[in-house]
């Protein structure tokens, strides 16, 4: 039993995406087909690929909810300075300008000790109305039309997306499991006081950890302009609560020093594949959002009875 | 000994600061405003802004509870619009009385409802309410098949528009009870010692034979009840209830008016007084830049500085108390 | 603990009895029957537009603003806005400090139509008339300018009819969000119409997250779901964009129809990536409102709850450049992005 709770905790989710997979494959067929698991997938990786930043930002004990306004200011950084300067200056500047962003909420949040919940809900709001001014409310479409192959691309026939997910994937796990960074992530996040009298610099590992949130948001945004070809200063509303839920639900833990990984990228997946599937069998969008609330306690709800059982278990002296 | 003075006198203001900077920058924002705009300082335009800080005031009172012992709702958003909906729809066959008492009484279920699932099934409190986010927001959707209930009953309308002595809007009076009780349960009663208590330390209080579940179950059904009566004010002020658009990113300027007014999110003491002030600086702010006819792009990036500004503020109070560094 | 349990319950009855009290107090002032009281004016220097505007992070309110402003500028009169931030408090609120701040009339493009009732009730007791400019209304109010959204779904639907010839092939539509009820009616116009027609829309999803890659999105599961789907459409301009652009990267050969005519999809239509769209007229809508606030104010014509349709037009690679020079011609606007 025991063995069986601790790879649950590994593949949880996986156990639902395999049974929410059976269930799709009955009710519609058109589910199992290449092109429709591979958009499922990608559709999954853009809330994925911001988790991975969020997933560090939760570990440090913080918390980033300015990602929507920073995939909108890249976006509309791109469709402006694309003409101008070419597509690789382009995204190099408008990464940097987002990392920028990033820094002043790490600054913000470290130096002035203001809370990184109030802190980022602000910075969204000052990045959201600076796109706004810099695109002068508009929408700007970009004519370049090999920009378009960051998104929709494919490379050996998977959608370049996820390849980008793959690799992010591979540098934020070295990142966060086998660098000095990222113990020193998950040391602050575990015990900020503790980590600093130990003579670690929390003001850089908090810094590095809002950068590279920023980071992920802005490459979210270069993929997601090069689909829609168009900057949008108000681009993806709502995004955040969707980075946030798949984070949650990947097994990160909110009291920090804890991130999963692993668990953020099959919870995207997961989903995708609630919003997909249902529409491929035509549930109407309340229903959609019902489900996707209780699917979200319930799994949260098995965690906590595997988490109660495996503590009771320890009381009782068995081997954990 | 100079020095020593130097750190007393910074003590003492530091004190100060910490009860008086946030109303003093409210005043400061209202006397900016007043100068600029003349319409601003208007008995009528004061009063409208204060009705409206109900909105986010009366929750911020739930809200600050609730994160005193630790805990935290995002949930309150979609309870808004669904206990609206709810309420509402049962007036005109209830009647406008039983309605808003029916109004009241589902919202604090769905917070007794919160709680259980944060304390008895121990699922942490951010969890639980983002999964309820989506569960009450598709629940008042599925509820209404996605119309918005009109409110025709007139006691409803006068509990959101109706003007004491036909001056004092009533969701005014309505937060000033509102804050004047929850002063008196937090600072009065044994109630507030405990919930201070659980904030601080729920081991020590546990130990202390303090029930904590129900001290928390308690905090997110009192949070369910002032978004009820703000549900109520709410849709009074629009006249209808709509399913999808009520309650749209509420949870987060409740929580902004909370932790501005010097809440910390960790947990343990806070401020009714602070989520007061937070709450009509906040409004005032919205009023005020749009009397301005500041540009509306511009107006968003005033509203994060000032923000990101005045919550750094209460962190001078720390530094002067000598509790943190700079 | 019984002496709180005592407080709490003499503190419900005081509330309870300030509540029942001031409520019977104010039951004398009944609304009086049948319009308002107009304020009106003899010079046009003397009145005041309060515009209060959903939010100006879209273009189709952009517009209207620009109408509004240019109207007010033409007639010589002053002019307030207000952005609602898509907030329907705000919105409320904002009225009201309008009828604080004294404005002559108002002219509103309401986030959420049914919510500004008491707040259009409270301006008109004070003797000022309200315009909705387009979206729709609650109660009362002087006029309210329309676009045909039901009459653009179907031309959607004829068009995509037209192109295609084959009532066996499936047709997808890709919808706004429910809360966004005005925009219902562009999809339930398509529906009839692709009915009347013989048409099966095979797939009818939501665009979740409401912008260009929103509609991407969407399009590849409409894709997913139906396969052999000939045409689609999107009943707002930038989804349509974005699902235009899945259309192409998937390789298929697609029917598009937006809603909206933003410059976005000017742009899209002259590049051959969407096929056509449906051309509102906001500018006019703006403009037109402020000239009826001036027949109510300065006039004294009478406005009650009269609905002025606005007419939405079809827009295909044949007929851009004509509406694209009118629109030029009309409210010195390119239709076309700005270079």
């Amino acid at each position: 039993m025991v063995k069986f709770l601790k790879l649950y905790e590994k593949i949880g989710i996986f156990i639902l995406i395999v049974l929410a997979g059976i269930f799709l494959a009955i009710a519609s067929p058109n589910f199992l087909k290449t092109d429709t698991i591979l958009n499922i997938i990608t559709q999954g990786t853009y809330g994925v690929i911001v988790s991975f930043g969020m997933v560090l930002a939760i570990t440090s004990g913080g918390f980033d909810l300015s990602v929507d306004a920073l995939v909108g200011l890249t976006s509309v950084f791109l469709s402006v300075l694309i003409p101008d300067i070419g597509i690789p200056g382009a995204i190099i500047v408008s990464l940097i300008i987002s990392a920028f962003v990033g820094f002043l909420n790490g600054v913000i949040i470290t130096k002035f000790g203001v809370n990184p919940l109030i802190t980022t809900l602000s910075m969204a709001t000052i990045v959201r109305g600076a796109s706004l001014l810099i695109a002068d409310g508009k929408q700007i479409p970009i004519s370049v039309a090999r920009f378009t192959v960051i998104g929709t691309g494919k490379l050996l026939g998977i959608p370049n997306p996820i390849w980008i997910m793959l690799v992010l994937f591979i540098i934020f796990y070295l990142l966060l499991y086998q660098s000095s960074l990222g113990r020193h992530i998950s040391a602050v996040g575990s015990n900020e006081n503790a980590a600093r009298i130990s003579g670690l610099n929390v003001t850089f590992v908090k810094i590095m950890v809002y950068v590279l949130v920023s980071l992920t948001a802005s490459i979210n945004g270069v993929i997601r302009t090069s689909q829609a070809m168009i900057g949008i200063p108000s681009m993806a509303p709502g995004f955040t609560l969707t980075v946030i839920t798949i984070t949650i639900l990947g097994g990160t833990s909110l009291a920090g020093g804890r991130g999963n990984l692993i668990g953020a990228v099959f919870a995207g997946i997961f989903i995708s594949m609630i919003y997909y599937g249902l529409n491929l069998v035509k549930v109407q969008y309340f229903y959609q959002l019902l489900s996707v609330g209780l699917v979200l306690l319930f799994a949260l709800f098995v965690d906590g009875l595997r988490k109660r059982y495996l503590e009771a278990a320890k009381i009782k002296g068995i081997k954990v | 000994m100079d020095d020593y003075r130097l750190r007393q006198r910074k003590q003492i203001f530091g004190v100060y600061w910490g009860n008086f900077g946030l109303p003093l920058i409210f005043v400061i924002l209202v006397a900016v405003f007043s100068i600029t705009n003349p319409n601003f300082a208007t008995s009528y335009n004061i009063l409208n802004n204060l009705s409206f800080a109900s909105y986010v005031g009366i929750a911020a009172i739930g809200m600050t509870f609730v994160i005193m012992t630790g805990n935290f709702d995002i949930s309150i958003g979609s309870m808004l619009a669904l206990v609206a909906v709810l309420g509402s729809s049962f007036a005109p066959k209830i009647g406008g009385v039983a309605g808003v008492i029916s109004t009241l009484l589902i919202s604090c279920f769905l917070g007794f409802i919160n709680g259980i699932f944060v304390t008895k099934l121990r699922i942490p409190a951010f969890i639980t309410t983002l999964g309820m986010l989506f569960v009450f927001r598709a629940l008042a959707f599925i509820y209404t098949n996605n119309a918005p209930v009109y409110i025709s009953d007139r006691f409803w309308l006068y509990l959101g528009n109706g003007k004491l002595f036909g001056i004092v809007p009533f969701p005014v009076l309505l937060m000033g009870i509102c804050y004047v009780i929850a002063y008196l349960l937090l600072r009065k009663s044994p109630v507030g010692r405990y919930i201070i208590a659980v904030g601080t330390n729920s081991k020590a209080a546990a130990l202390s034979g303090i029930n904590v579940d129900n001290i928390k179950i308690l905090v997110f059904t009192l949070l369910g009840l002032f978004v009820g009566i703000s549900a109520v004010v709410n849709s009074a002020n629009l006249g209808s209830a709509n399913p999808g658009l009520m309650g749209q990113n509420y949870e987060f300027q409740v929580i902004t008016a909370v932790v501005l007014g010097g809440t910390a999110l960790s947990g343990g003491n806070g401020s009714l007084g602070g989520a007061l002030v937070a709450a009509l600086i906040i409004t005032f702010l919205d009023n005020g830049l749009g009397l301005l006819q500041v540009n509306s792009y511009w107006q968003q990036v005033a509203t994060g500085l000032v923000m990101i500004f005045a919550v750094s503020l209460n962190k001078l109070k720390f530094y002067l108390l000598g509790q943190g560094e700079f | 603990m019984k002496r709180y349990v005592k407080i709490t319950v003499i503190a419900a009855l005081c509330l309870a009895m300030v509540i029942t009290l001031s409520f019977i107090g104010c039951k004398k002032e009944e609304a009086e029957e049948g319009g308002m009281q107009v304020k009106t004016f003899e010079n046009a220097g003397d009145i005041t537009i309060g515009f209060s505007v959903w939010t100006m992070e879209f273009t189709f309110f952009q517009n209207v603003e620009k109408g509004v402003k240019d109207a007010c500028e033409d007639l010589g009169f002053k002019y307030v806005m207000i952005d609602q931030n898509s907030d329907a408090t705000k919105m409320v609120q904002d009225l009201n400090s309008f009828v604080g701040q004294g404005v002559s009339g108002i002219v509103v493009t309401p986030v959420d139509p049914g919510a500004i009732g008491p707040a259009v009730e409270n301006a008109r007791m004070a003797g000022i008339p309200v315009v909705c400019a387009d979206i729709g209304k609650s109660g009362p109010v002087n006029a309210l300018m329309i676009s045909n959204n039901f009459k653009g779904g179907e031309l959607a639907a004829e068009f995509l009819a037209s192109k295609i010839n084959d009532t066996s092939k499936p047709l997808g539509l890709g919808n706004l969000l429910p809360q966004w009820t005005y925009a219902r009616q562009r999809g339930e116009g398509f529906l009839s119409k692709a009915l009347e027609l013989g048409y099966n829309v095979a797939a009818n999803i939501i665009v979740q997250n409401p912008s260009a890659e929103g509609g991407y999105d969407t399009m590849q599961q409409i894709l997913s779901a139906v396969p052999d789907v000939a045409g689609v459409y999107f009943t707002s301009g930038r989804e349509a964009v974005g699902a235009a652009q899945a259309i192409q990267a998937a390789g298929k050969d697609i029917w598009s129809v937006g809603y909206n005519g933003d410059p976005e999809e000017f742009q899209a239509i002259k590049d051959g990536v969407l096929d056509a769209t449906i051309l509102q007229e906001p500018y006019y809508i703006g403009y037109r409102s402020v000239e009826i606030l001036k027949e109510i104010l300065l006039d004294g014509k009478f406005y009650e709850n009269v609905e002025v349709p606005v007419d939405v037009k079809l827009i295909t690679p044949e007929n851009i450049d004509d509406i694209a020079a009118e629109i030029l011609e009309k409210t010195g606007n390119s239709a076309f992005p700005a270079e």
